[in-house]
């Protein structure tokens, strides 16, 4: 009987129904779309913002200093120390290993240039080659490969015309890229053949095919940019390298992460240890790569940080005030079904049902509208916050059956709230005057 | 016809007659708009605010003398007067600009007597948060006025093991200059190696009195903005080679650009989706309005007339629920904006009457079921027939 009750209430108003359905799929909609996009936002965003470049910055510990202006190493090739190449591979076996996107040894030498054309030789002031990674391929110590290189970690590297070079095997011509600046001044074309000598006295000549103009805004304009093996040969330094730059994905530092690691208790580091924080990222490195110093380059630490954190609480406050809303709306919805409903509710008193069980009736209406309306909204949210997401980020979130446990909560929670008010009043509707109908 | 007393004494009773519905349907209303509000004012606001928040990246403008050669470090340099030709402000917002000047000199702490090689570099006053951020390690506020002060980096300090308080020794060519170090400041990058001196200690140091290296700007605005400053600043300095940071201003303008977007998007979304859900509640509110109508047209008012009554009440409900809902959301984002970006979000007076008109059209929007009312049958109504 109490089943049938209800049964009838939606199949003899089905508009009235249809209208408060739509409210509330409307407003769970809103919050389900909401509610994903926030969940997903910030690591999308932590995604993006690595076109920033390396984030920390790793140079042996026992160094001289370096002369380094505009990205320039002014120190000569036999001054100061250098790291192992054959180490890197460990870099994707710290804790944090998935978040570790990208990184790239740097070695650069200053070297004599000749650009050889039609067998003369036309001489250029000395260049830096700066020998890096280009689409390299890294052995990982659990016997797996991990491909990576300065294009990653530097995005804002870009080809003005050619392609990057590839490492050839020893015993062909090498590949270099030339900066954009350095290419104009000397005339330098993509295929052109170049001389690199030491210096301008040494005899031992290495020709090398140039396959690409590099732009990057900065110092590497005016230089020549090789696989890392050339610059290690010109620096007499085989396997070794200067500089590493790592890009990697990290939770925006918060008043915990600030704290000195050294005063935590055991539990706090642990807690610290194992979240993505920059500081722990840079200490699980220099675990692994004896040796070095490992620095968080601040300036894109911190300013990832901040903008992070203020758009992921921007987010959240549009998911909520987009709750709120809905809620307001669908509660309303829920009131005035139960306000224009006195004539029915008298109807049961009169005929003997008591205060609670008219309660119950109308709750158990409003549950199976909230969890019909609920997963319909959720069904509409979805879909939005995937074009959403594909729109933005070309990228749908995940649907997240979190989220529609939420969802089907808070619409449950709401539509009792909503009516729970005139409920109560209804329920001590006097039934003879309403009858009567006044 | 509509403008009688007697219609506008329905009008009132309408709205009167039960409060409970009134007070119902006055929150779904103020609700929809104070969440329009709220979000259209704290919209603008975040996106001014984002543009702010990228400087915490540092400098992303420099200017350095055209066709510089690389292979001298103490090479070509600027005249210091061109600072005087920067603008000091950009959109209304103040362009910290400063000049360095880079000398590969030799430096000690004082005392020791092994000199070894150092970057140099001689700015303009202190506190350059602003173009190179970092932090410091160690600080003495009551030396930083000293104008022979100067701030180590943190790579550099390790390797002359000095602290702020100690004095350094900089050398270059035959030329000494001694300084006290006020802060170690570590940033991560090649400053970290480089010891910053008073910019007329390192001219004379350098034996270039008046020169810069190079000049960095920290601009603050939209990609498009900036880049409209990099060329009106090239176009007013010649001799100068000015460009834009391309490792911040290509990051900065994508990140921009993308949550920029996902701002727009998601308030755009929630604003439709919230009037159509303001809708959809107060359609359902409307509804029941039957057996008013039934009466209206069983005492002969004519379909037009009833529909006007509604439409005015509905106009006079949305006006209401806009006027109030819009003032709530309006303190709500001055509030959040203090929430979010530590400043208030300045309330922007256009954002009121367009809430205000947008939840006037919901109201308006949602009275059109009523439409369907012209076809009631009074007797039918009044049989209590569905």
């Amino acid at each position: 009987m109490f089943l049938r009750l209800v049964a009838d209430s939606f199949t003899r108003r089905p508009r009235r129904k249809l209208l408060s359905m739509a409210a509330l799929a409307m407003g769970m909609a809103v919050a389900t779309a909401a509610l994903s996009v926030s969940l997903d936002v910030g690591d999308r965003l932590a995604q993006e913002f690595r076109s920033l470049g390396a984030n920390l910055l790793i140079t042996p510990q026992a160094d001289s200093l370096p002369l380094e202006i505009g990205g320039v190493d002014y120190r000569p090739a036999n001054a100061g120390a250098y790291l192992p190449e054959a180490d890197l591979g460990k870099l994707k076996t710290i804790f944090w290993r998935f978040n570790i996107i990208a990184f790239a040894p740097i070695l650069d030498v200053p070297v004599q240039a000749d650009v050889a054309k039609n067998d003369a030789k036309i001489p250029m002031p000395q260049v830096q080659l700066i020998g890096t990674w280009v689409n390299h391929e890294v052995k990982i110590p659990d016997g797996t490969t991990y491909v990576t290189g300065i294009e990653t970690t530097n995005p804002w590297w870009q080809l003005k015309g050619g392609r990057w070079f590839t490492e050839t095997a020893s015993g062909r011509v090498p590949e270099v890229l030339v900066g954009e600046k350095l290419a104009r001044s000397s005339g330098i074309a993509v295929g052109s053949e170049l001389h690199l000598l030491e210096k301008a006295s040494s005899s031992s000549i290495q020709p090398v095919t140039v396959v690409g103009i590099l732009t990057t805004g900065g110092p590497e304009d005016e230089s020549l940019i090789a696989p890392l093996s050339l610059a290690q040969a010109f620096a007499k330094q085989p396997g070794m390298y200067r500089r590493l730059y790592v890009s990697a994905l990290t939770k925006p530092e918060d008043s915990f992460a600030r704290k000195d690691p050294k005063f935590m208790t055991p539990a706090e580091f642990d807690k610290w240890y194992c979240t993505p924080y920059i500081s722990a990222i840079a200490l699980q490195i220099s675990e692994e790569l004896k040796g070095t110093d490992v620095r968080v380059i601040r300036r894109v630490a911190d300013g990832e940080g901040n903008v992070l954190t203020r758009v992921r609480m921007l987010l959240w406050l549009v998911t909520f005030a987009a709750l709120l809303a809905a809620g307001l709306a669908v509660g309303a919805s829920a009131a005035a079904s139960v306000i224009e409903r006195r004539t029915e509710i008298g109807l049961m008193k009169a005929l003997g049902a008591n205060a609670a069980l008219v309660g119950v009736l109308l709750a158990a209406e409003q549950l199976l509208l909230a969890i019909v309306g609920g997963g319909l909204g959720y069904a509409i949210g979805v879909f939005l916050a995937r074009v959403l997401g594909e729109r933005i980020f070309g990228f749908a979130p995940e649907p997240k059956l979190f989220v529609l446990l939420v969802i089907l909560g808070l619409a449950a929670v709401i539509t009792l709230l909503g009516s729970a008010f005139p409920l109560r009043k209804a329920s001590r509707y006097d039934p003879a005057p309403i009858l009567r109908g006044e | 016809m509509s403008g009688t007393p007697m219609f506008w004494r329905i009008v009132r009773r309408l709205l009167t007659a039960n409060y409970s519905r009134l007070f119902v349907i006055l929150l779904a209303l103020g609700a929809g708009a104070a969440v329009t509000s709220a979000l259209l004012n704290l919209q603008i606001d975040a996106k001014k605010r984002l543009t702010t928040e990228f400087r915490s990246l540092g400098a992303n403008v420099i200017v350095a003398q055209r066709e510089t050669g690389s292979e001298n470090a103490n090479g070509s340099t600027l005249d210091e007067a061109l600072m005087a030709q920067l603008p000091s402000v950009h959109e209304a917002k103040p362009v910290p600009a400063v000049g360095f000047l880079y000398v590969i000199g030799e430096v000690a702490k004082e005392g020791a007597p092994h000199f070894e090689p150092a970057v140099i570099a001689g700015t303009q006053g202190h506190g350059l948060t602003e173009i190179r951020p970092g932090r410091r390690t160690e600080y003495f506020a009551s030396l930083e006025r000293d104008p022979a002060a100067c701030e180590v980096g943190a790579k550099a300090a390790a390797q002359f093991k000095v602290h702020a308080g100690d004095s350094l020794l900089l050398r270059n060519q035959g030329r000494e200059e001694a300084c006290k170090i006020f802060a170690v400041v570590a940033t991560g990058g090649a400053e970290d190696a480089q010891i910053f001196a008073s910019l007329k200690t390192t001219q004379a140091l350098a034996d270039l009195p008046g020169r810069l290296s190079l000049i960095q700007i920290s601009v603050t605005g939209t990609p498009a903005s900036v880049n409209g400053f990099i060329s009106a600043l090239s176009n007013s300095l010649p001799g100068a080679d000015v460009h834009g940071i391309k490792q911040l201003t290509e990051a900065e303008g994508r990140i921009y650009d993308r949550i920029s977007g996902l701002l727009s998007a998601t308030v755009l979304l929630v604003l439709l989706l919230t009037s159509l859900c303001v809708m959809a509640g107060m359609s359902n509110v409307a509804v029941e309005r039957k057996n008013d109508v039934g009466l209206m047209k069983a005492i002969g008012g004519s379909v037009r007339r009833v529909v006007h009554l509604f439409l005015t009440e509905a106009i006079l409900l949305g006006f209401a629920g806009g006027l109030i809902g819009s003032a709530v959301g309006l303190g709500v984002s001055i509030w959040l904006g203090r929430a979010v970006f530590g400043v208030a979000a300045r309330p922007r007076l256009i954002v009121y009457p367009v809430s205000v008109a947008l939840t006037m059209i919901t109201s308006i929007a949602s009275a059109f079921p009523l439409r369907r009312l012209a076809s009631i049958r009074p007797a039918s109504v009044f049989r209590g027939e569905e």
